[in-house]
C-alpha cells in the first residue's frame, strides 16, 4: 500500500475514530465505564473466589467420598479376596456400581487378574499395567474419572487392589452451573451498575451541560444568560459561582462601555481641538502671505515684475489652501469602503503611472515592481489608489537625491501582502509608534494626515499598516489583502 | 593411488562410526530395560506360584499367618507366591480338584483326596502332635465325657465335616468313647475353627471340636474361658503338597527352603508365629496312605 493510499485511508477513518474516541472523553461515558467496569471486575473476582472454593470443595469431597468408599470396599473384600470367593465380591462390586457418582469398581488379587468388576468382560482379565497411585486434581484435559487405588492389606503384606473411579460429571455440571450463575451475575451487575452510573451522570453533568450552554452565548456577548441552580451539591456551588461572575461580568462590561464612551467623547472632541488647531496653524501662513500680497497688489508703486512675482504667490497659496482643506476634508470624511475583486498589481502599475508625472518623482530615483502573486484581491479601488498613492508619495519624498522604490506583491497563506521598500532617510525613532497618527508628520510642510489616512482606509479593509524603518537606511511599509473568494 | 585410499579411509570411517553409534543405541536400550519400575509393573511379569490353604480359620487370620510365609519363599525361590484360601472346605478341594493351587496346606484326610489330583506332599509340620481336641466352658457341667455322663440334648458344634482334627478325629474319639453323636448330640458346623470357638464362647454350643494351633490363636481371656476336656490320640501332621507338574528342579527347591525355614532368623520367627516351633520335616506319602487305611 502506498503512502498516499495509506494516508487517504488514515483520513477516511480518522472522523470515525474520533468521534469514538471523542465519546470516551465526555464526563457521562467515563463515569458509566469506569462504574460498569468495577462492577465488573469486582464481581468478576467475587465469582472467580466462589467458583474456586466451591470447586475445591467438590473435588476434596469427591476425594474423601472415594477414599471412603475404597476403604470400605477393602475392609468389605479382604476375607473374600483372599478366599477367592468371587460371589461376595461380585457382591461388593454390584452394591458399589449403585453409589452416584461411581463410574466403576475392580477388585484385582496380587497378580493383576481382576477378580470382580462393575464393568462386564473384565472378570478374570489380567491388567497389562497395574496402576499404583491414585489421581489428583486437576485431572488431565478430557478425564473424566478419578481413580483410586488402595491396596487391600494384611498385616505389612499386600494382598490385592481395590480400584475406584468416580466420574466427575456431576462435579464438573455443577461446577459450569456455578460459573453460568456467576456470568448471570455479573452481566447483571454489569448492567445495573451501567444504569445507575447513568442516572449519576445524568445529575453529575446536567448542570454542566447548561453551563456549558450558558458559556457559549456569554462568549456570542450575551451577558444577561444564567444558569438554573439546583440541589446543593458541587455543580449546584459551580453553577451559583458561574452566575455571580456572570452578574460581575455584566457590571464590569457596562462600565467599560460607559468609560470607553467617555474616553470616546473625550478624544474626539480633543481629536476636533487638535484638528481645528492644525488647520487654523496650516492656513495661517498661506492666509497670512495672500493678505500680504494683496496689500501689495493694491500699492501703486508695484512695478511689472514684482506684480508678476505677487500675483504667482497669491496663486501659490491659494493652491496651498486648497490642498490642505482637501487633505483635511479627506480625512474628515472618509467614505464606507466598498470592496471588490480586483488585481491589485494593476492598480500598482496605475499609480506608479500617475506618481512619475509628479514632480516630486525625480529622474535619479528607480521605481521597480516584484509581482509574485496576481491574485484577484477584494479592496476598495479609489480608496487603495489614495493609500497606493500616499505611501508612493511619503517614500519619494523620503529619497532626498537618488534612490529605489521597490514595490512587492506576494502570496501569504490566505493573504496577498503588499509592501513598499525605500532607502530613503527612514523614520526618526521618536516617531515610529506615533507616525500613523493624525497630524505628525517629520516633514516641513506636512499635514500629518497622509498616513492617518492610509490607515483609516487599511482598517476599512479589515487590516493595518506594518512599518519597518531604521533611519538613514530605509523604510518599509506592508500591508496585507484579502483574496476575493 | 591416494585418492582411492582415501575413499577406502572414509568408508572404514563411517562403517566405524555406525558400529558404535549401532552399539550405544543397544546399550541404552539395555539401559532403558533395566530401569527401576513399579513394584506392580514387576509383579506383572512374573508368574506366581499359588499357595492355598484350608480355610481352617477367617481368611484374615490365616493370611496374617501365611502371608509371611509366602513373602519368605517368593524371596527365596526369586519368585512371588500368592496366598489364597477358599471360603469353605469343599470350595477348596473343589479348587484343588482343578489343581489351581501349585501349593496346598491343608490336613492329612484331605490330602489323601489331592492326591487323586496330582498333589504329593513334600513336608509335614514338625514335633507338633496332631491332635483334635473336645473345649467345653469352664463352667460348663461336662467335666468328662462317657455316654452315661453327656447331657441330653448336648449341642456340639464342629468347624466343617471336613475338618481333620476337629471333626472327623473328635467324632472317632467320640465314638470310641461309645457316644453316638448324631444320636445323642445336636450337630452345628461353623465354617471354620475361629466360628466354632466363638460359638463356645458364646454359648451357642454346650461343646465344639477343634485343634490346639486355633485354640491357641485365641485371646487369652478367651482362652481362660474355655478348658479342654479331651484330646484325640495323635495322627500325622498336616502336610504342604505340591501339584505334580512343577518343575522338579522348583519342587526340589521349594522343598529345601520349607525345610529350611527354621534355619534362620527371618524363618524361625515366621515358624513361630505359626505356632509350628520346628517348622517343617520331611514327610513320607506312605504314612498318610496308612491313615486312610
Amino acid at each position: 500500500m502506498s503512502t498516499a493510499q495509506k494516508n487517504d485511508r488514515i483520513d477516511s477513518v480518522s472522523p470515525a475514530l474520533h468521534r469514538f474516541r471523542g465519546l470516551f472523553h465526555t464526563l457521562r461515558a467515563r463515569l458509566i465505564v469506569s462504574v460498569a467496569l468495577v462492577h465488573v471486575v469486582l464481581m468478576g473476582m467475587f465469582t472467580w473466589e466462589a467458583v474456586d472454593r466451591q470447586s475445591q470443595e467438590l473435588r476434596q469431597e469427591l476425594i474423601h467420598q472415594a477414599d471412603s468408599l475404597a476403604s470400605l470396599m477393602v475392609v468389605a473384600t479382604t476375607n473374600a479376596l483372599l478366599a477367592e470367593d468371587l460371589a461376595s465380591l461380585a457382591e461388593v462390586t454390584r452394591r458399589v456400581n449403585a453409589l452416584d457418582d461411581v463410574a466403576y469398581g475392580e477388585i484385582v488379587d496380587i497378580r493383576g487378574y481382576v477378580m470382580a468388576s462393575t464393568r462386564d468382560g473384565r472378570v478374570g482379565q489380567k491388567l497389562a499395567r497395574m496402576r499404583t497411585h491414585r489421581d489428583r486434581f486437576p485431572l488431565p484435559k478430557g478425564d473424566s474419572v478419578l481413580d483410586f487405588v488402595e491396596a487391600v492389606r494384611v498385616g505389612d503384606q499386600e494382598a490385592g487392589y481395590v480400584m475406584l473411579g468416580l466420574s466427575t460429571r456431576n462435579l464438573d455440571q455443577e461446577l459450569a452451573a456455578s460459573r453460568n450463575q456467576g456470568a448471570l451475575y455479573i452481566a447483571l451487575a454489569l448492567i445495573i451498575g451501567s444504569f445507575v452510573a447513568w442516572l449519576l451522570s445524568l445529575a453529575v453533568t446536567r448542570n454542566l451541560q447548561e453551563l456549558t450552554v450558558a458559556a457559549d452565548r456569554i462568549a456570542g456577548g450575551d451577558l444577561n444568560v444564567r444558569v438554573k441552580v439546583r440541589g446543593q451539591d458541587e455543580t449546584s456551588m459551580l453553577a451559583r459561582a458561574f452566575n455571580s461572575m456572570v452578574l460581575s461580568l455584566q457590571h464590569s462590561a457596562q462600565a467599560i462601555e460607559k468609560e470607553h464612551r467617555k474616553r470616546t467623547d473625550a478624544e474626539r472632541l480633543a481629536c476636533v481641538g487638535e484638528m481645528a488647531a492644525s488647520i487654523a496653524h496650516e492656513i495661517r501662513n498661506p492666509l497670512a502671505a495672500l493678505i500680504n500680497a494683496m496689500k501689495l497688489l493694491g500699492s501703486p508703486g508695484l512695478a511689472e515684475d514684482d506684480h508678476q512675482e505677487v500675483v504667482q504667490i497669491v496663486n501659490s497659496e491659494s493652491y496651498r489652501l486648497q490642498r490642505i482643506l482637501n487633505e483635511f476634508l479627506a480625512f474628515a470624511r472618509l467614505p464606507e469602503a466598498v470592496l471588490t475583486a480586483a488585481d491589485v498589481t494593476e492598480l500598482i502599475t496605475q499609480t506608479i503611472q500617475q506618481v512619475k508625472r509628479d514632480p516630486a518623482c525625480r529622474e535619479n530615483i528607480r521605481i521597480e515592481t516584484r509581482f509574485e502573486d496576481v491574485t484577484p484581491c477584494l479592496f476598495d479601488r479609489d480608496q487603495m489608489r489614495q493609500v497606493l498613492l500616499n505611501l508612493m508619495m511619503n517614500a519619494l519624498q523620503a529619497i532626498s537625491a537618488s534612490g529605489h522604490l521597490t514595490l512587492q506583491v506576494k502570496r501569504q497563506g490566505e493573504l496577498v501582502v503588499v509592501s513598499l521598500v525605500d532607502d530613503g532617510c527612514g523614520i526618526k525613532a521618536s516617531l515610529k509608534d506615533e507616525v500613523t497618527m493624525p497630524f505628525v508628520t517629520a516633514r516641513k510642510g506636512g499635514t500629518g494626515l497622509g498616513l492617518s489616512v492610509v490607515q483609516r482606509i487599511l482598517v476599512q479593509h479589515g487590516t493595518t499598516l506594518n512599518i519597518s524603518s531604521e533611519e538613514g537606511v530605509g523604510t518599509e511599509v506592508s500591508f496585507e489583502l484579502m483574496i476575493a473568494p | 593411488m591416494p585418492v582411492p585410499s582415501n575413499k577406502y579411509d572414509k568408508s572404514l570411517r563411517w562403517a566405524l562410526s555406525l558400529t558404535r553409534c549401532a552399539t550405544y543405541a543397544v546399550l541404552l536400550l539395555l539401559s532403558l530395560c533395566t530401569l527401576p519400575v513399579s513394584a506392580a509393573a514387576v509383579a506383572d511379569n512374573q508368574n506366581y506360584l499359588r499357595f492355598g490353604v484350608l480355610p481352617l480359620q477367617s481368611p484374615t487370620k490365616l493370611a496374617s499367618m501365611f502371608l509371611p510365609v509366602t513373602d519368605y519363599l517368593g524371596k527365596k525361590l526369586g519368585r512371588p507366591v500368592q496366598f489364597v484360601t477358599a471360603p469353605n472346605f469343599s470350595s477348596f478341594m473343589q479348587r484343588v480338584a482343578r489343581r489351581e493351587y501349585d501349593l496346598i496346606y491343608l490336613n492329612p484326610l484331605l490330602y489323601r483326596r489331592s492326591r487323586e489330583s496330582g498333589y504329593r506332599a513334600i513336608v509335614k509340620v514338625a514335633d507338633e502332635p496332631f491332635t483334635g481336641i473336645l473345649v467345653v466352658q469352664k463352667n460348663s457341667p461336662i467335666k468328662s465325657l462317657s455316654a452315661q455322663s453327656l447331657p441330653p440334648g448336648t449341642r456340639i458344634g464342629f468347624p466343617d465335616p471336613d475338618a481333620f482334627a476337629a471333626t472327623v478325629m473328635t467324632r472317632q474319639y467320640l465314638q470310641n468313647l461309645g457316644i453316638d453323636v448324631e444320636q445323642q448330640m445336636h450337630v452345628q458346623y461353623f465354617g471354620s475353627q475361629d466360628s466354632a470357638l466363638l460359638a463356645l464362647h458364646s454359648s451357642l454350643v454346650d461343646i465344639i471340636g477343634t485343634w490346639r494351633p486355633s485354640f491357641r490363636s485365641m485371646p487369652q481371656a478367651m482362652q481362660q474361658s474355655l478348658t479342654i476336656i479331651a484330646e484325640t490320640p495323635p495322627q500325622p501332621q498336616m502336610p504342604i503338597a505340591l501339584v505334580a507338574d512343577l518343575a522338579p528342579e522348583l519342587s526340589d527347591k521349594i522343598r529345601q527352603v520349607l525345610l529350611q525355614m527354621s534355619s534362620d532368623s527371618e524363618g524361625a520367627g515366621i515358624v513361630a508365629r505359626l505356632g509350628f516351633s520346628r517348622g517343617f520335616e520331611l514327610a513320607s506319602d506312605a504314612e498318610y496312605l496308612e491313615l486312610g487305611e
